[in-house]
């Protein structure tokens, strides 16, 4: 995969996500994950190669067909990506309520889910009013409201506090008992250290250079 | 906690919002105003070539053959009797005097002329009038006596009444294509702001056409919004002029000057441009969102 007429930045990967797994996504900073998971999520094609997703080949899926694969992989954007016109709760609602839902039809499973992650309190709060923490649990919240069968999540623990992050991480793992596949990139090692029998590929310089265990992968992550 | 209703997708007002409406609301005044001036110059048009064609008039010259008095009665006489003719006044010197004062001047010396007698000649409306008729009766039955039907003075002013239409109309669609870039063109860097609100929404699964309809619902709103508030100014000032020109104290040449808007209609026109604004933008911003789109995945 490349930018326009830039360098690749992506190049000679192959992997598959079962369905109903977990998975991690490391490597340094500019090593491409965050572009790894724009591929994943449709935000763009690649330039070469082949990704078959829930059973379609999405070079030759017409682009009127984006939005239903799109409906079932939530997102954890790096940067949130909250509407800051909108309240906590409508963020959080916004997947349901593009899907054509009524509020009524939704509102307290929202609530509910945003009282899980701490943020019952501040369903009419918009978002330049909440903290890091706040905005990136509002993000989570958003991209598992409509219980999409992939989730991916870029760095989604990378600015909120320990306990939060356990919080989270076991919201990930719950959701994925349930049947959620989910693939997190991060380079914190808590999560790593959490995770120890999860699957990493790991990403360096546009290509998967390992992938292994999470209990594999520690010592060396440590050293590094 | 409870929950609020759910807001639009995009921001009810905004630093940028504000620039919009305050474009379109200008706009909105200057094509209202130029429409305003079109409708009056056309309802004028038709008013000067209707005032003219409803009326006729009798020039009585001085003749050896029939004194001034027999004159004027039998010139009176033959034209009340004729069919169409609603009324006939004979019009005194001092009144012939006024007429001819633009030119003259004041004074004494409209005494010394021999200004004509004049008769002034009101035909009946809707019903046709066989004036060639009654001009060739007068000249037959009354020595002296000629009829001016004003037709070239009448072509003259149609002509200019048309020209002067024509050219209103022509300003009122320079306006109305300035209306339209800057519109569009207001929309689409509106649109840019927003630009976040479309890529997210479009993320999370939102087919082109949702995208569409709640933008281009926004900008219609902002379009109507801004539009009538062009119109409220447009109207205050057209109503402040007529006002005007009620009180004011007739200074000469006053009468010439039209009054910008007379008839209470000429207004529900005007309440077409901040439709029109409306639907432009909500044109524009449809357009623009799905554009914007097609170049995303």
């Amino acid at each position: 995969m490349r930018y326009g007429l830039g360098p690749e930045i992506l190049r000679d990967i192959s992997f598959t996500l079962e369905q109903g797994s977990l998975h991690l996504l490391t490597g340094p900073s500019g090593a491409g994950k965050t572009s790894l998971l724009k591929l994943i999520y449709l935000a763009e094609r690649p330039s070469r190669g082949l990704i078959t997703m829930f059973d379609r080949e999405i070079a030759n899926t017409p682009r009127e067909d984006l939005p239903a694969l799109r409906r079932r992989i939530g997102v954890v954007f790096q940067d949130f990506r909250l509407l800051d016109h909108l309240t906590v709760f409508e963020n959080v609602s916004l997947p349901r309520r593009v899907m054509g839902e009524l509020e009524s039809s939704y509102r307290a499973e929202v609530e509910e889910l945003l009282s899980w992650v701490g943020l019952g309190n501040r369903l009419n709060a918009k978002p330049p009013t909440l903290s890091g923490g706040e905005k990136q649990r509002v993000a989570i919240a958003r991209a598992v409201v409509a219980k999409p069968e992939l989730l991916l999540a870029d760095e989604p623990t990378g600015n909120v506090d320990p306990d939060i992050g356990g919080r989270i991480m076991r919201l990930f793992i719950e959701l994925n008992k349930l049947g959620t596949s989910v693939l997190i990139a991060t380079h914190d090692q808590r999560i790593i250290e959490r995770l120890p029998a999860t699957r990493i590929f790991q990403l360096t310089e546009g290509r998967i250079t390992t992938a292994q265990t999470a209990k594999d992968l520690l010592p060396e992550a440590k050293r590094a | 906690m409870t929950t609020p209703t759910q807001s639009g997708l995009m921001p009810a007002d905004s630093a940028s919002g504000t620039t919009l409406h305050t474009i379109v609301a200008v706009m909105s005044f200057l094509a209202c105003l130029t429409l305003g001036a079109v409708l009056t110059l056309s309802r004028l048009a038709s008013e000067w070539t209707e005032g003219l064609s409803g009326s006729v008039t009798v020039q009585l010259l001085p003749s050896p053959q029939i004194s001034p008095e027999d004159q004027l009665n039998e010139a009176l006489r033959l034209v009340r009797q004729w069919p169409g003719i609603f009324s006939a006044r004979a019009l005194s010197r001092a009144e012939a005097g006024k007429l001819l004062e633009p030119w003259l001047g004041e004074g004494t010396v409209l005494e010394d002329l021999p200004v004509p007698q004049l008769i002034e000649v009101t035909l009946t409306p809707g019903r046709p009038v066989e004036l060639e008729g009654l001009r060739h009766a007068l000249s037959d039955g009354v020595p002296g006596a000629q009829l001016d039907d004003h037709q070239r003075w009448n072509q003259e002013l149609a002509s200019f009444a048309a020209s002067s239409e024509a050219v209103g109309w022509a300003v009122l669609l320079l306006i109305a294509l300035a209306t339209l870039a800057i519109v569009i063109f207001a929309t689409q860097a509106g649109l840019q702001t927003h630009r976040e609100i479309v890529e997210v929404v479009h993320m999370i699964g939102a087919r082109d056409v949702f995208i569409a309809t709640e933008f281009q619902r926004h900008f219609l709103w902002l379009g109507l919004r801004g539009g009538l508030i062009g119109l409220t100014l447009a109207a205050f000032t057209l109503i402040g002029s007529g006002y005007l020109w009620d009180v004011r104290e007739a200074p000469v040449g006053a009468q010439l000057l039209p009054q910008l808007i007379s008839a209470p209609y000429h207004y529900i026109w005007l309440l077409f441009v901040p439709a029109a604004i409306g639907l432009i933008a909500m044109g524009t911003a449809r357009l623009t969102v799905l554009r914007v789109l097609g170049r995303m995945p």
